[in-house]
């Protein structure tokens, strides 16, 4: 595989059994992702994409087919070891952030940190030099519930970034704000994607989103039925 | 890679103190346990002392031989013979001395008592460590002359001079109708055996003098033997059931003529069977510390129901299934620690009180505190496991989708 490639997935079959019966939500699909890529994958609700999304994020495993990520064959790996790539290799960014209640900013954004074994002193710097990149600097001590929707979700894309990943996975990342807010928060996802040098896929039905990618996948009934690359990427 | 367990702490104090309430009813829990184990262990060593003083009390660390029927009716007398015999080949024996026995009418001033009247000598009040609450013992001159002196217990007295607090000295009571004594000393109060015999009721008179008006046509009916340290009882038995063999020239077949006991054996049933009720109060104790774990395991299963999303976002950033166990199991570790704290203050303060009621000593001891208490911890933590198992297998997809 060529060095670039951060996602490689060949063959992959996701294969639930409802009552007895197999279902199969995902039929064979190959995908390469670059580094550096930002990729639209789209669908509608019911054609696999959040399935291969999860097997993208390592939150689940093929039932058939080999996935690499970075390189690293993961299509097998056991729930401690997909931990560990999803703490070192992947951010989440979620629809509804899927924040911690109870705890602040701040320590949101350096729990994947505390995962890591970092020690707190130097988690909470971290995360606060995060915070202050997606602009809540003065934001770190306020709980989820004390932020707007467009700030938490800029709590959450710090805390994507917080243990350095390469790939970030975003699941309709505007898709509980209003347009402006969702604007924001896709500038910025732009604006870290040139900074870091990250590679970046959106689920999403947002044609605002899906116009800044480099590429538009699209999944239907389990299979890629269309890969196409956009003429003029935002970036 | 791992968290610094300070940071585990922390962070599992932080989510016990978001819920006071329910944290406090759960340590509770465990708290009454803990400190219900403390106390019935102190109860039951407290009573088990207490019952075992009044045995000693009562005499039980001396020997008694007692004069027995052989081959049927007959009976060996025990002789003076006998008591040089045991005094001559014993080395931990530091008394021998004679009782006769024999219940006798006494009468004073109109009023009759039937009493069991003891022929004995003056150490038979150090060796059943009994002081006179009034007046004082006859000596070895009484002894020498026959004194005709008598020594009441409290019972005796009461009824003969018709309270218990009378002053009897100086006062004559006749026995059997034919030996009148004065009364030179009255027995402190002892109570009842343990075999329900009033141990007051009692008269004691020189043996010489009891020979020399009832005479000894049976012998003396028991021999009391105080061994020269309180630990050598049963050397002393054995040294006296030898001495007594040879004395009565008994052969290496022949069995005892005589009845040999130390109260070691009745010692022990008490003490075996105050263990016993001990040992089922500690159990009952225990029940109600794995009663308290259970509500630890009750409240950790809600809390892990209720946490699902959180555990559900926590996995998917990267929370090994490790990690979120050990988050959990730290949890129910801190309610443990803080049950079994909060159970100490309360299984120590329930222990001094009721002992300084039934004016116990103090009977609680730091190993048994600590020992409950790490009982204690350990059924939160092996409690604890079972929501923490549950929240480490948690798929994070599934968690997740639980809002």
């Amino acid at each position: 595989m060529s060095s670039g490639s951060v996602v490689r997935a060949e063959g992959l079959w996701k294969i639930y059994q409802e009552g007895g019966t197999p279902l199969p939500v995902l039929r064979g699909v190959d995908i390469q992702i670059s580094k550096g890529e930002i990729v639209a994958l789209r669908g509608p609700s019911g054609s696999g994409k959040s399935t291969l999304l999860n097997i993208l994020g390592c939150l689940d495993r093929p039932t058939r087919g080999r996935y690499w990520l970075g390189g690293k064959d993961v299509s097998t790996l056991d729930p401690t070891a997909q931990a560990w790539v999803r703490l070192h290799y992947i951010g989440f960014i979620f629809q509804t952030f899927h924040l911690i209640a109870h705890s602040t900013a701040l320590e949101n954004v350096a729990l994947p940190l505390h995962y890591a074994g970092v020690p707190k002193g130097q988690a909470h710097e971290t995360a606060r030099g995060l915070l202050d990149r997606v602009g809540l600097g003065q934001r770190l001590e306020h709980r989820p519930n004390q932020l707007s929707g467009g700030q938490r979700q800029r709590v959450a894309v710090a805390r994507a970034l917080a243990c350095k990943p390469r790939l970030i996975l975003a699941d309709e990342p505007t898709g509980a704000l209003d347009t402006r807010t969702g604007q924001e928060i896709l500038a910025l996802l732009l604006e870290l994607h040139a900074e870091a040098h990250l590679t970046l896929v959106l689920v999403t039905h947002d044609p605002n989103v899906a116009s800044v990618a480099h590429r538009q996948i699209e999944v239907r009934d389990g299979l890629v039925v269309s890969d196409s690359r956009s003429d003029a990427p935002a970036a | 890679m791992r968290r610094p367990r300070s940071e585990l702490f922390g962070m599992a104090f932080e989510t016990l103190r978001r819920n006071p309430g329910r944290s406090a009813l759960t340590l509770l829990g465990l708290a009454i346990g803990v400190g219900a184990f403390i106390a019935m262990v102190s109860f039951g060593e407290g009573a088990r002392r207490s019952v075992m003083d009044q045995f000693k009390a009562l005499g039980t660390h001396l020997v008694r031989v007692r004069g027995t029927s052989r081959g049927g009716q007959e009976r060996r007398p025990l002789s003076d013979a006998d008591i040089a015999a045991i005094q001559r080949d014993s080395t931990t024996i530091s008394k021998v001395i004679p009782v006769a026995r024999v219940i006798f009418e006494t009468t004073h001033a109109g009023r009759q008592w039937w009493s069991p009247v003891h022929g004995t000598e003056p150490e038979f009040a150090t060796l059943h460590t009994w002081d006179t609450s009034l007046g004082g013992l006859f000596d070895a001159r009484d002894l020498a002359r026959r004194s005709k002196v008598c020594v009441l217990g409290q019972t005796v007295v009461r009824e003969l001079f018709g309270e218990a607090d009378a002053d009897p000295l100086g006062e004559t009571v006749t026995i059997s109708g034919i030996l009148t004594c004065r009364v030179i000393g009255v027995l402190a109060a002892k109570g009842t055996s343990t075999s329900g015999n009033d141990v007051d009721d009692i008269v004691l008179i020189p043996v010489t003098t009891f020979a020399a008006y009832f005479g000894l046509p049976l012998g003396y009916s028991a021999l009391e033997i105080g061994p020269a340290q309180p630990e050598w009882i049963e050397a002393a038995k054995e040294e006296a059931q030898l001495a007594l063999r040879r004395s009565h020239g008994l052969g290496v077949d022949d069995a005892d003529d005589f009845q040999i006991d130390s109260p070691t054996e009745v010692l022990k049933a008490v003490d075996r069977t105050a263990t016993i009720l001990a040992r089922l109060l500690q159990g009952i104790a225990a029940v109600s510390l794995f009663v308290g774990g259970v509500g630890i395991m009750n409240i950790q299963l809600v809390s892990v129901t209720e946490r699902t999303a959180e555990i559900g976002i926590r996995a998917a950033i990267g929370a090994s299934p490790r990690q979120i166990l050990a988050q959990f199991l730290v949890e129910g570790a801190l309610l443990s620690l803080l049950g079994a704290s909060f159970g100490i203050l309360i299984g120590v303060g329930v222990s001094v009180s009721v002992a300084s009621y039934m004016g116990w000593q103090r009977i609680t001891s730091f190993g048994d505190v600590a020992g409950a208490a790490a009982f204690g911890i350990a059924v939160g933590l092996v409690f604890g496991f079972l929501p923490a198992r549950r929240a480490a297998l948690l798929d994070p997809i599934e968690a997740l989708r639980r809002q």
